[in-house]
């Protein structure tokens, strides 16, 4: 940060949090509407209260990064879609990406669901920051979600704005759900009226996005953070998380067989409690399908840092899985539905992902593996094989998640080999369709 | 030097020419569909494509040459570029005009591939689908040796490079069909029949 970018900060004091925020949390317990939502959180800064620059520079100083799963800073993708947008005197487009992809996340259409109005804020103000008048919220057409019809909710929250006060106009969505269709590029292309695929383009969406012109494409959590900065400051951000990580997550958490739950907290906390209910546990998936797993004891210890898990908290998923559940069966279930939601358009990961779900099977079943030998050896030689070399990163997040789970499930896969599961439940634990 | 000479290098060299362009078509449809030759890595059918077409490019010249020298019938350097300009049948040497102009504008894009836009190489490399059915009818109106249409042995080594050039095609269709009908959850039962088998 600059010396300027401090005294622009100097000029607007944030807000600090009203009471209700501050005690209840950062999501409320229920869903607002405009008003409540208003009262909740404090009003939305004026355009003129918040220079331009201002933001940009509140957000780089807070570090936000990316909660889609890749995890990129925020600031750096708003510097160069401006730096585009000027070159090419175009107006860029703001998306807000709802498509949350995962059958087993559910923290992105939670928070649409409870406070909609944070992820609408949250495109007004990169709207204005970045002097577009068009934005865009895309939410996955018919999502499965327990509380209710989400598309219906968001489009009455949409439908609640004051356009002439926001200033940006807000576009609602509705995009085919699927694994990759929340891929940036592949979103751009489904906004476009294309085919909804990763897409090999020279330039990436930030240059040539929705209709060509310059695209932010941020996960919606990321976009309510920004509402979120923008009223109490890049200080209270900071607050929550660690140094290398900061600012108030979510996660989607897995503990046992009761359904998931999206719980708030931060990076730097510790991962136990979360899973507690879960005990005995054998591993814990962290990050999504894209994650890896990590083994028992080092959950049981680690804080929730990519430092001490080793692994990144990528889309925020936590599942546990219990100490009676197979792991080599839990991955290869969820590789195989990896592998199905390849698009298909690229030779490593149409043939090779496909490849490695069926060994994957075969190494799940003790009287397979038993019988075959090589199985392991073949699924590491195939991982690095597609690795890399796809358009989008779905082989790249597919491998990662294999590889994780040859060396988490090492006994179970010796077992395996010898012809016995240890595993009593081989019912699949998470989501796969 | 003797006139006929002169004649018989050009009717030569136009034919090795021939069978020249079609490998190097064969090899293009190769190279298009990914295919790959015994005993050569997969760059190597691109090179192969590649070394063939600028070494034709020789006997292309000397096939233009001597029949621009060649006395036995009169056929200027401007009927040997511009077509049907030339007054010695004009119909089957304007075809070798125009085969002769579609190689400069492939060659060109192909050596200025990396500064020109993909899109532009691209449509023009497709033009190389109709010079090879040019060369093969200016072959057909001029190979005889004599000037004639063609026969003998010169007929049967142009039927074959036509054969050829067909296989290829049809190998680059099956291929294309077999790849569009290729979907994970196909892959995924093919790969988990070869597991059980």
């Amino acid at each position: 940060m600059t010396a300027i970018d401090n005294g622009a900060r100097e000029a607007v004091v944030p807000q600090s949090p009203p009471s209700q925020a501050r005690e209840n949390g950062v999501l409320p317990s229920r869903p607002l509407n405009v008003a409540e939502h208003r009262a909740y959180y404090g009003a939305l800064p004026a355009a003129d209260r918040l220079p331009l620059g201002e933001l940009a520079a509140r957000i780089g100083h807070a570090g936000v990064r990316g909660r889609g799963g890749a995890g990129f800073p925020l600031y750096r993708k708003i510097v160069s879609v401006s730096g585009a947008a000027r070159a090419r005197r175009l107006q860029p487009t703001i998306v807000a990406n709802g498509c949350e992809g995962e059958p087993a996340s559910h923290k992105d259409k939670h928070l649409l669901w409870l406070a909609p109005h944070l992820v609408l804020d949250g495109l007004v103000l990169l709207g204005r920051e970045l002097r577009a008048t068009r934005a865009i919220l895309a939410i996955e057409a018919d999502a499965p979600n327990g509380k209710g019809d989400l598309v219906r909710r968001v489009r009455e929250a949409v439908s609640e704005r004051d356009v002439r006060q926001d200033g940006v106009h807000i576009e609602l969505v509705e995009v085919p759900g699927g694994f990759i269709a929340g891929e940036s590029a592949a979103l751009v292309s489904t906004l476009n009226g294309g085919p909804g695929l990763p897409t090999y383009t020279e330039h990436s969406v930030r240059e040539h996005g929705v209709g060509g012109t310059p695209t932010l494409v941020q996960n919606v959590e990321t976009v309510a953070q920004v509402a979120l900065i923008a009223r109490y400051g890049a200080d209270w951000f900071r607050d929550y998380g660690t140094a290398a990580e900061p600012g108030p997550q979510l996660f989607t958490v897995y503990a046992g067989r009761r359904q998931p739950r999206v719980v708030h907290s931060a990076a730097g906390a510790p991962l136990w409690p979360l899973i507690a209910d879960a005990e005995p546990i054998d591993a814990v998936l962290i990050g999504g399908y894209h994650g890896s797993w990590i083994s028992a004891p080092l959950a049981r210890k680690a804080r929730l840092t990519e430092a001490e898990l080793g692994v990144p908290l990528g889309a925020g998923l936590i599942a546990a899985l219990p100490a009676d559940r197979c792991g080599l069966t839990e991955t290869a279930h969820i590789m195989r539905y990896l592998a199905l939601e390849s698009a298909g358009q690229c030779g490593p990961c149409l043939n090779g992902l496909p490849r490695i779900a069926a060994a994957m099977e075969q190494l799940a079943d003790p009287h397979h593996a038993a019988r075959y030998a090589g199985i392991v050896q073949n699924l590491q030689r195939w991982s690095g094989m597609v690795e890399g070399r796809g358009l989008c990163h779905h082989p790249d997040g597919s491998v990662r998640l294999v590889r994780s789970a040859l060396t988490v499930f090492r006994t179970e896969t010796a077992a395996h080999r010898a012809g016995v599961c240890t595993g009593g439940d081989r019912r699949p634990l998470l989501p796969a369709s | 030097m003797n006139a006929s000479v002169l004649w018989y290098t050009s009717q030569a060299t136009g034919i090795v020419s021939l069978v020249l362009y079609t490998m190097v078509m064969m090899l293009g449809i190769a190279v298009a569909g990914q295919g790959r030759l015994p005993g050569l890595p997969r760059f190597g059918t691109v090179a192969l494509h590649r070394s063939i077409s600028l070494l034709s490019i020789v006997f292309l010249a000397v096939h233009i040459a001597t029949a621009i020298l060649d006395s036995y019938v009169n056929i200027s350097v401007l009927a040997t570029f511009v077509p049907f300009a030339s007054s010695y049948e004009p119909l089957w040497v304007g075809l070798g005009a125009v085969a002769v102009d579609l190689m400069i504008a492939l060659v060109v894009t192909s050596l200025l591939r990396d500064r020109i836009s993909p899109r532009i190489w691209r449509a023009v490399h497709w033009l190389a689908y109709a010079f090879w059915p040019i060369v093969i009818a200016h072959t057909i109106g001029l190979g005889s040796g004599s000037g004639g249409l063609i026969s003998g042995w010169e007929l049967w080594l142009t039927i074959a490079c036509v054969l050829a050039v067909f296989a290829a095609l049809g190998w680059r269709i099956a291929v294309q069909l077999e790849r569009s009908r290729r979907t994970p959850a196909q892959v995924l039962q093919t790969m988990r029949s070869e597991v059980r088998a």
